[in-house]
């Protein structure tokens, strides 16, 4: 038998709360607010709030079909290059409108995120890390709210729109971060039904109760007060104050030009609400477009989704500059993995992490920037190979922060990013 | 000895609070072990609660849910000096204590994971009627440990390997947590850096009793069940050793010595031989030994663990904390305490109840929750003030019921005829969504307490609270709407939903309700969902 198999999945080996707490330390190990012993300097929070747009082109993108063409080679299949914003840069023609974007947007084509695999796929991209036995790393989202959110916003800090599904809170993606920066996931775009007050409940009603509510509280609090209790009252006001906002989730209420400009197709209305939510000071949003997992008829496919994903795309970034938005929102185009250069007997593209594209644009992004090579017929990185890590990094300075430091669940250091990479200062304004 | 000098005796040691002594019962015992941690903050320790807050507690600490109106009532009215004694043997002698009981070792048994091959309703029927005898925790467990689940029968016991689908790992790391008191998680891979009591020997030990086992026919089947194979020693390296020498270990419990193994003689190591589609029987099993390795007397760890969770289930807090970290680095806050508490168990034969009703027989159970004036942050594991508990799902949603008056319009539904199973059939249903919401995703070996928004939009606006809300023959707000005089709705308001009488102050803030109002129905309705959502319901205070 193996030495050892690690089936310790869950995050005690290194990082839950309670798990070196034989350090000697006693049962109460004094943290500070959310298990952080060395809170993030609180200058770098006051910082203007800055916003996270992940578009997650779900089931793997292909490379050649977007950002890094090899046009009349072996891999590059029937479609040609088209001129950029940018002289000398050149992308697939089936984003034609994205091409005219190009001089916000910067380009990683030299990612190898060592994986073939879906569900390893996601997770690696989204955490930065290769998947490790005994932790597991919360998800980007979880990571911007914590560091981004200011306590201003009451909207939840980490919203996930996905194509189509059930609604609801707790996404498991915060780990030690803790529920508070946990995903709310919006099947369709839909909010979960518990955020709106019940049609039978007036506005005046539900004041009045919850300032009778309020009143108990405060006298309860006077002789018994606890953090639990406190927590629990201090909850309704922050429930209070999403209610309020609840329109920001009501896309209806933009113009119809507007809806006219992202696509009236569910990309196109969940990209509109992305907008929306960032606008409300939402700190990431994450919305998923589906299908790219061509292993049949790779070109139809694309064609059809990118003209699908690019209307929305280029609207989106058109708006977001528009409203002096761009320059403090940072959007990146990824995906769990690429796809083969090869062209399999289907006319499909099989699953690839060896040397890939990731596109980003926004805030603290080199606009027009190329960073990194693959090899003439795509299948390898011949220059500046980059790893999730980097992007990681990237994503986190980009935004600000200072990515090389750590978190501190329970005392213990969990460094934020990989500290076996940095981040692609070329990329970076 | 003379009756005078007994009783002097008796005098002299409440005034010195002198050493406990073995002849007084054991809740006069904790209050002395108790007392004697309080040190220079006795001045501060809280009264004694006042009967209203010891009878919400003890209703909801030991049945569950919280009392009726009559209940309150009678209480409050009954002059005898015992009362408190009476009403912990009547709930202790309720049917509602089984339930809730049922509920809590669910939730420390299989940590609301999700139900797989022995389903819930008929893992609940046995642990209600493991609770209803009250079945002694040395029993309990040994069937939990032994059930290999291929009797129907006893099936429901195996829940606890068969639901962890007796992943190695997983019954290794949970049988020292929840058995043991020990998380030996990190000794998977090497000796605990930071804790010297957990070894990875001691890790192996217990997973050796287990490394023959497997399920059968295989891990995915819903009707699996335990099968043993006659041969297999675990083996281990640590993570940390550059010689990378590997180590074995024969089955043991942490500290204890090997359980002596009979060699079976060559040719007849199994009863039933295995072969394709057959289960093999081994002569020697090594998993029928675990049962008793884990309850036995020498084993001291078993009866310790399971009277610190009692005392953290009552009193908010473990002696040793957290309940699953019993390590020389963590110390007990308590330790002749937590000897005496383990011995006494013991020596009463593992009696869960009457454990359970020593703790709430003592005065320090019977702390009020209130701080003395200048007393801000008590030091939790001294016991100055009762420590305010988060109600747990199920007994939210019940005490959501009894509150609001849906288990009297129930029960009163049911007639005069009928029994508490017929009215919990009706009402244990109705947990789901409680269960769901308040009792997912949080991480029961966290000692945090969470309010997260989905949590608190389920009590503002969910409909699983809101539909208790509505009139209906019997229930509070029905009760409300017929009474006329505002100082009687504030009375039957306060004692239905937060079981004690209104202060002057809140009988002015229902009567300006009331006065002001354009629709009075949706005004009672207001008022008894501010108090299901106030700290004072959401904690058992």
């Amino acid at each position: 038998m193996l030495p050892c198999n690690y089936a310790c999945n869950t995050a005690d080996h290194a990082t839950t709360r309670r798990a070196f707490l034989g350090a000697g330390l006693g049962a109460t190990a004094a943290l500070g607010a959310d298990g952080f012993a060395n809170p993030v300097h609180a200058a770098e929070l006051k910082k203007a709030q800055k916003r996270v747009l992940v578009i997650f082109l779900e089931g793997g993108v292909s490379q050649l079909e977007t950002w890094d063409p090899k046009p009349n080679t072996d891999t590059g299949g029937p479609f040609k290059s088209i001129a950029t914003s940018v002289p000398g840069t050149r992308v697939c023609e089936l984003l034609p409108l994205a091409a005219k974007q190009m001089h916000r947007i910067a380009l990683v084509r030299s990612l190898n995120s060592q994986t073939d695999d879906h569900g390893v796929g996601h997770n690696v991209m989204l955490t930065g890390r290769k998947m490790e036995p005994g932790i597991v790393y919360p998800h980007l989202g979880a990571v911007a709210a914590r560091l981004l959110n200011s306590n201003a916003n009451a909207l939840p800090g980490h919203i996930r729109i996905v194509p189509k599904g059930g609604s609801g809170f707790n996404g498991a993606d915060a780990t030690f971060l803790g529920p508070k920066f946990a995903s709310v996931g919006l099947g369709d775009g839909k909010p979960p039904a518990d955020l709106f007050r019940p049609a039978n409940l007036t506005p005046t009603e539900d004041e009045q109760r919850d300032a009778f509510r309020k009143r108990l509280d405060e006298r309860f609090a006077k002789s018994r007060k606890s953090a639990a209790t406190d927590a629990y009252t201090e909850s309704f006001t922050q429930a209070e104050r999403v209610v309020k906002q609840a329109e920001v989730f009501d896309i209806s209420k933009e113009p119809e030009k507007v809806a006219d400009k992202y696509g009236r197709h569910d990309f196109g209305r969940h990209m509109l609400l992305a907008r929306r939510l960032l606008e409300a000071g939402v700190t990431y949003v994450k919305v998923s477009h589906s299908n790219y997992d061509t292993h049949h008829e790779n070109f139809d496919f694309h064609i059809e989704q990118l003209a699908e994903f690019d209307k929305p795309f280029s609207a989106l970034l058109d708006d977001l500059a528009d409203r002096g938005m761009l320059d403090s929102t940072l959007v990146v185009v990824m995906s769990e993995m690429g796809r083969t250069p090869k062209i399999n007997d289907r006319y499909g593209r099989d699953h690839w992490g060896r040397a890939w594209s990731v596109a980003l644009a926004g805030a603290g992004i080199k606009g027009g920037a190329v960073v990194g090579k693959t090899n003439a017929t795509g299948t390898a990185v011949t220059g500046r190979e980059v790893w999730t890590g980097h992007l990681f990094h990237t994503y986190l300075q980009a935004v600000g922060l200072d990515s090389t430091k750590n978190f501190y669940p329970n005392e213990r250091p969990v460094p934020i990013a990989d500290p076996k990479t940095a981040a692609i200062s070329e990329v970076l304004a | 000895m003379p009756e005078f000098s007994r009783s002097l005796a008796a005098v002299a040691l409440l005034a010195l609070a002198g050493p406990a002594r073995p002849a007084d019962p054991l809740h006069a015992r904790i209050d002395k072990h108790i007392a004697a941690g309080y040190g220079a903050n006795a001045k501060q320790v809280a009264p004694r609660s006042g009967d209203d807050e010891f009878l919400r507690r003890a209703y909801l600490d030991l049945i569950g849910t919280t009392p009726t109106v009559a209940e309150l009532n009678e209480f409050l009215a009954d002059s005898a000096k015992d009362k408190r004694a009476k009403l912990v043997d009547k709930l202790l002698a309720s049917p509602g204590h089984a339930r809730r009981m049922a509920w809590h070792f669910d939730v420390m048994l299989m940590e609301r994971g999700a139900d797989a091959k022995v389903p819930r309703a008929a893992w609940e029927a046995y642990l209600l009627a493991a609770f209803t005898e009250n079945k002694p925790y040395d029993v309990l467990v040994r069937e939990l440990l032994s059930a290999d689940g291929a009797d129907p029968k006893t099936r429901p016991a195996a829940k606890f390997f068969l639901d962890r689908n007796l992943e190695p790992h997983a019954v290794t790391k949970d049988i020292g947590r929840i058995f043991l008191g020990r998380n030996m998680q990190c000794a998977q891979c090497h000796d605990h850096p930071t804790i010297d009591d957990y070894k990875q020997a001691d890790y192996y030990g217990i997973q050796a009793f287990l490394n023959r086992s497997f399920l059968f026919p295989n891990a995915n089947a819903p009707a699996a069940v335990i099968a043993e194979k006659a041969e297999g020693d675990v083996s281990f390296m640590s993570v940390f050793d550059k010689n990378k020498k590997l180590n074995s270990t024969a089955p043991r419990m942490p500290g204890g010595k090997p359980v002596e193994e009979p060699k079976a003689e060559k040719g007849k190591e199994y009863k039933v031989a295995p072969a394709k589609d057959v289960k093999p029987v081994p002569t020697h099993s090594r998993r029928e030994r675990l049962a008793g390795a884990v309850t036995s007397t020498e084993n001291k760890a078993f009866a310790r663990n399971i009277v610190n969770r009692m005392w953290a289930m009552m009193m908010g807090r473990g002696i040793v904390h957290p309940v699953d970290l019993d390590h020389g680095n963590n110390p007990p806050s308590h330790p002749e305490l937590l000897n005496e508490l383990a011995a006494e168990f013991v020596a009463h034969k593992y009696d869960l109840r009457w454990l359970v009703r020593e703790i709430a027989l003592s005065d320090s159970y019977q702390r009020s929750s209130e701080s003395r004036p200048g007393l801000d942050d008590p030091s939790a594991d001294r016991y100055l003030v009762a420590i305010m508990k988060p109600l747990t799902a199920e007994q939210f949603a019940y005490a959501a019921m009894q509150a609001t008056g849906h288990t009297d319009a129930e029960r009163a539904a049911l007639g005069a005829k009928g029994t508490e199973q017929q009215l919990d059939a009706l009402l244990a249903p109705r947990m789901g969504p409680f269960r769901g919401m308040l009792g997912r995703g949080v991480d029961p070996t966290a000692d945090a307490f969470t309010a997260t928004l989905d949590q608190t939009l389920f009590v503002k606006y969910g409909s699983a609270v809101r539909t208790l809300l509505t009139p209906r023959a019997g229930n509070l707000t029905d009760r409300l709407n017929k009474i006329t005089n505002p100082d009687a709705v504030a009375d039957e308001l306060f004692a239905a939903v937060l079981s004690r009488r209104p202060t002057a102050d809140e009988r002015k803030d229902v009567a300006d309700a009331l006065k002001t109002t354009t629709d009075r129905g949706k005004t009672i309705n207001e008022l008894v969902w501010a108090l299901v959502a106030s700290a004072e319901f959401r904690f058992n205070h």
